[in-house]
């Protein structure tokens, strides 16, 4: 029975499961809940990084930066028109996927490697200044604040399920992005590139395809998770949130499809008990980072396929 | 018209600064092809030895900022050895190299943010005293730091052009299978050209310690702009780096004087946008020399 499933549907399901009925017999613990709803965002953002930097092989660094501008540009949206938020966060997504398209993919697609990397940082790192500059829509230095919540009267329960709806559409279409024809003409870009365009793949094509989509779910993420906390403020663009973000699609798996949600619980959950060790939590995470890179350079996914092979050998040995 | 003087004067002192760390920055990538997302902290590392051993282990001026080239010298054989060469076998190589150093760069902040504190360090000015040239100050402290840095930048270029060493970088900068066929050991010129982009960099790092100040988190910055440096003068390009952050210096002195300090980093993102729409390999193309 369990070999006919497979282990790894198994898991998935088991871990949805864990997760829809969470609230449901630990309705009080609401810190619990807080952390999964953070998670949500967090692996929304990594697994939209993911598609970016290791199946496209774009190497854009903006990814954070996006999803601040999601974050600002919904609650810019729901603040000053009075619109219901619920609406704004889709709207923003394509708002955010626009801008960043725009300014970033059209000017930058076209070269090669590590162009798009120093571009799209020196984007990021233009943002704060803007944010700055422009206090009297976005509240400048100290922050975006009063970001109207979903509904009125909402409670952390129904955050937490929309939060789950987000990521479970979000990881869903990433999924079937992956397995759609542009997630083929990536690979076949990748391991052959000149058959690849010769056969008529246009790379800048299905680059900006890719880069609008995963800046549209980016864009999402940070659309929820600046109504659900109510403020949104530059310091989300700091250096913390970067590593944290590149660290958990690292430990995932660059490049394997539930890599980054993988690397997002053990992150978002890791890193709540880093906070006790106080200062020197950015000094762990960037060595890991460098060792998961030497020691580990295929991530937590290695295990799974560890797994696999062993199973596979089992199989072979009982024939 | 004595504003214009001034800025550009102040211009080409940051110009010139900035140069020398981005010329760090374009030896990395013009051998080994990799970007180093450390390089900021590097540069911060460097200027951090320098005033350690200046103010606690008590050498002289000329004496720290020696030791800590020679220092840095040993950090970029460490670093090297123990990261940069394994990622290098890898077939993944150009990505991974940018996370691991990524994670490098803000592991040392972090590092050194704990060891000497949050507090702000400079380095004393070489000379004291100042000039007036037609109504416009300028320090001696100043008109010695371009000079060094004029006189790194051709040190440099005889280094590339004369020297054997400099060659058989060039060499496995234009083409490494090539390299290899003549007989130059990719790895070892890869480990020297990353020993002396880390050391010039450091070294760019303790004159601009005395010219600005240091915290950790400047590092970030920095780094940045010799990014944007690099690729307006052209990625591996020893000169071009240097004439192009004496422009993009003079250019940010001119911004911060006619229009606001804030707008500096707006500044340098259109720059840098410009550059990659219309010549994006560069002000002098992407060669070493």
């Amino acid at each position: 029975m369990l070999n006919k499933i497979g282990w790894k549907k198994m898991a998935i399901w088991l871990s949805l499961l864990v997760i829809v009925l969470y609230p449901v017999f630990f309705h009080s613990n609401s810190y619990i809940m807080h952390i999964f709803i953070l998670f949500f965002c967090w692996a929304v953002l990594a697994s939209s990084w993911n598609l970016l930097f290791g199946y496209a092989g774009i190497w854009s660094l903006a990814q954070v930066g996006v999803f601040v501008i999601g974050a600002y540009s919904s609650g810019m949206m729901a603040k000053f028109t009075g619109i219901s938020p619920l609406i704004c966060i889709p709207l923003a997504a394509i708002l955010t996927a626009l801008i960043v398209t725009l300014f970033v993919g059209l000017p930058s697609l076209r070269l090669k490697g590590i162009y798009i990397c120093v571009f799209s940082l020196m984007f990021a790192d233009a943002l704060p200044s803007v944010l700055t500059q422009t206090r009297k829509w976005t509240g400048g230095g100290r922050g975006f604040h009063d970001i109207p919540p979903l509904w009125n009267n909402i409670s952390r329960v129904h955050y937490y399920y929309v939060g789950f709806a987000i990521f479970l559409i979000s990881l869903f279409i990433i999924y079937k992005i992956v397995n759609s024809s542009t997630g083929k003409a990536f690979i076949a870009l990748r391991d052959s590139r000149d058959f690849a365009l010769s056969l008529g793949i246009n790379e800048y094509k299905e680059r900006l395809k890719v880069f609008a989509l995963s800046s549209f779910f980016a864009g999402l993420a940070g659309a929820f998770y600046g109504h659900y906390l109510g403020h949104i403020s530059p310091s989300s663009l700091g250096i913390s949130p970067f590593l944290l973000a590149i660290a958990m699609m690292e430990m995932g798996g660059l490049g394997r499809f539930p890599g980054a949600v993988i690397g997002a619980v053990v992150l978002v959950f890791g890193s709540e008990l880093l906070r006790l060790t106080g200062m020197s939590r950015l000094t762990i995470l960037g060595a890991a980072v460098v060792l998961i890179m030497l020691f580990m350079p295929k991530g937590l996914m290695q295990i799974v396929d560890i797994i696999d092979n062993i199973k596979l050998r089992k199989n072979a040995i009982i024939k | 018209m004595e504003m214009l003087g001034e800025a550009m004067i102040s211009g080409i002192i940051m110009g010139s600064l900035f140069g020398a760390m981005a010329v760090g920055l374009t030896i990395i990538y013009g051998v080994i092809k990799m970007f180093n997302f450390a390089h900021g902290i590097i540069a911060i590392l460097g200027a951090y030895l320098a005033w350690w051993l200046f103010s606690s282990v008590h050498l002289n001026l000329i004496g720290a900022i020696a030791f800590s080239f020679f220092l840095m010298l040993l950090v970029g054989i460490l670093i090297f050895t123990l990261i940069i060469r394994v990622l290098l076998r890898t077939p993944r190589w150009p990505y991974s190299t940018i996370i691991a150093s990524i994670g490098l760069g803000i592991f040392l902040q972090n590092l050194l943010l704990q060891i000497f504190g949050p507090r702000i360090k400079s380095m004393p000015v070489f000379f004291e005293g100042n000039i007036k040239v037609g109504g416009i100050t300028i320090g001696w402290h100043e008109i010695s730091l371009i000079l060094i840095v004029l006189s790194l930048m051709l040190i440099l270029r005889i280094f590339f052009k004369k020297t054997t060493l400099g060659n058989a970088m060039r060499a496995v900068a234009q083409s490494p299978e090539g390299a290899k066929i003549v007989g130059i050991n990719t790895l070892k010129i890869f480990s020297y050209a990353y020993m002396m982009g880390i050391a010039v960099t450091g070294l760019s790092g303790v004159f601009l310690s005395t010219k600005c100040y240091v915290i950790p988190h400047r590092g970030w910055d920095w780094m940045v702009k010799g990014f944007i440096i690099v690729a307006f003068g052209g990625l591996g390009n020893v000169m071009g780096a240097y004439y192009a952050a004496l422009l993009l210096g003079i250019l940010e002195a001119l911004v911060v004087t006619y229009v606001g300090t804030v707008w500096v980093w707006n500044f340098w993102f259109v720059s840098f946008l410009v550059i990659l729409l219309i010549r994006p390999e560069g002000l002098l193309g992407g060669r070493m020399g």
